[in-house]
């Protein structure tokens, strides 16, 4: 199921790559699927569809833009080079793009660390109040996430600097990410499905930390003892 | 060539109009010559801090839509003959004013004004955008709480993608004593969020109520330790270094020692 649909972002954004050649509602399932496992990363994601060869009528693809709407999606754009589709989505109002090449199915984990070590998303600011990062693999940032802010990740998170926002690792459903930060003080900690909160009377920073989930519960322990074999 | 100063805040009621009619009145008492300009169009405030309401005949809006020209707009000082100020329009709203109106408004007055200074509304929208706009440089003005702080950080953050270059900040309000006792912020809990240059820290002080309601920026009273702060802003906005003090709550001593300083020098007893 999962392999019908595939994310990859980019510089220009995150696209969603669509089976071209699987039934349409196979791929329907799929996709409410993905967008269920990850409801809170895609919630307010600006996305690009990406349909490939497929033929879409004005009526298939209000199916697809009516799923992407009830999760919230922002649609950006299709890319296909079909001209029925490309047809459609002049009538829907919606921007065409070329199709792009679609990602390599991902081979099987291994289970071990790191998940990935392509596609990482790297961010050299200090991230605002009111700023969201959202990517789908894993996002280091070399610098401060403040209160108010949003960093969104298929995969880890690693934060060199002191994570007061709101984080969410595993955003699409991966339990094995993990989010550290030299000062692990988050308003709120999300990984996979699973969510926590740092007790209410502030807990004074005790350096580098990693969360991680264990027994079906977020942890969070000190660097220096995750670090150890 | 003028310098085109915005001063905002994202929170409402943090002291940006003060700060606009202060640091107007004390760049104009360094010898400047200012021209503050009130873009909260709809909740003008700036006229009535300076004192000059009652001299407003045409306002920001009558420029940008063809009514009067630009020197009817400009309210002259009661007191400094170089400081001018130009009121927002109070019966109409942000949409009045557009960016593109207000850099226009930035380019006729750059060759007359050494400094042009803009009054921001609160808030992240319209209002905001064309308080920027024509903007060379941002002055932040927060005061030491949770919610302030959370709304400049915002702030800032729009500032960089507007590409104005890094911000600078204004910590009004700050209460020494209630720091000492942890119950605000300090100075350096804002500087650890914010990351940005401070370019001064303005002590709470009550002559800052009356002041506002006179209509008479407290720059010009030598008493107001506010006062004193805005000056050393200004100092700093012209290039000078004026080494950035955390105010300290004066001590019995302290204060016996800057009255002494004050009848001695005749002036300020800094």
């Amino acid at each position: 199921m999962e392999e019908l649909v595939r994310l990859k972002g980019d510089r220009t954004g995150l696209r969603l790559f669509l089976d071209e050649e699987a039934p349409l509602e196979a791929l329907l399932a799929a996709l409410e699927e993905q967008l269920r496992r990850g409801e809170s990363f895609f919630r307010g994601a600006e996305l690009m569809v990406d349909v490939g060869n497929r033929a879409l009528s004005t009526e298939e693809l209000g199916q697809l833009t009516t799923i992407l709407q009830r999760w919230g999606v922002d649609l950006r754009a299709v890319g296909t080079l079909n001209r029925q589709t490309r047809g459609a989505l002049r009538d829907a109002g919606v921007r065409a793009v070329p199709s792009a090449t679609a990602p390599l199915p991902t081979r099987a984990e291994s289970g071990t660390r790191p998940l990935a070590i392509s596609d990482a998303l790297f961010v050299t600011r200090t991230v605002r109040s009111g700023q969201a990062v959202r990517h789908h693999g894993p996002i280091t940032v070399l610098g401060d996430v403040n209160p108010g802010a949003e960093v969104l990740a298929g995969g880890d998170v690693v934060v060199w600097g002191r994570l007061r926002g709101v984080v969410h690792a595993g955003a699409i459903g991966d339990e094995r990410a993990i989010v550290c930060a030299l000062d692990l003080s988050p308003t709120q900690l999300r990984i996979a499905n699973l969510a926590a909160r740092p007790p209410e009377e502030g807990v004074p920073s005790a350096g580098p930390e990693v969360a991680y989930i264990a027994g079906g519960r977020i942890v969070v322990e000190p660097w220096d003892l995750f670090r150890r074999p | 060539m003028a310098q085109v100063i915005t001063i905002t805040s994202g929170k409402g009621g943090v002291g940006k109009t003060t700060t606009t009619a202060n640091l107007s009145t004390a760049l104009a008492m360094l010898g400047q010559r200012v021209v503050a300009i009130d873009v909260d169009i709809g909740l003008r405030n700036l006229d009535i801090v300076m004192g000059l309401e009652n001299r407003i005949v045409y306002d920001l809006v009558d420029v940008v839509e063809g009514r009067c020209r630009l020197r009817q707009a400009m309210i002259k000082d009661k007191r400094l003959p170089d400081l001018y100020l130009i009121p927002a329009a109070q019966t109409r709203d942000k949409t009045a004013v557009s960016p593109t109106d207000m850099i226009e408004v930035c380019r006729q007055l750059r060759g007359e004004f050494d400094f042009i200074l803009i009054d921001s509304p609160a808030g992240i929208e319209q209002g905001f955008k064309n308080a920027v706009a024509g903007a060379d440089e941002v002055l932040i003005v927060t005061t030491p709480e949770v919610a302030a702080v959370r709304d400049a950080d915002r702030i800032i953050g729009l500032v960089e993608a507007e590409e104005k270059g890094e911000p600078r900040l204004i910590i009004n309000r700050l209460n020494v004593s209630m720091v000492r006792r942890g119950e605000m912020l300090s100075v350096e809990d804002v500087r650890e969020i914010l990351a940005i240059p401070i370019i001064g820290i303005v002590p709470e002080d009550a002559h800052i109520l009356t002041s506002t309601n006179r209509g008479v920026p407290v720059v010009l009273e030598n008493r107001s330790a506010a006062g004193q702060a805005f000056l050393q802003i200004a100092r700093r906005l012209l290039g000078e270094e004026v080494p950035l003090t955390v105010p300290e709550e004066p001590s019995f001593w302290g204060r016996i020692a800057t009255w002494m300083g004050r009848r001695n020098d005749g002036t300020r007893g800094q």
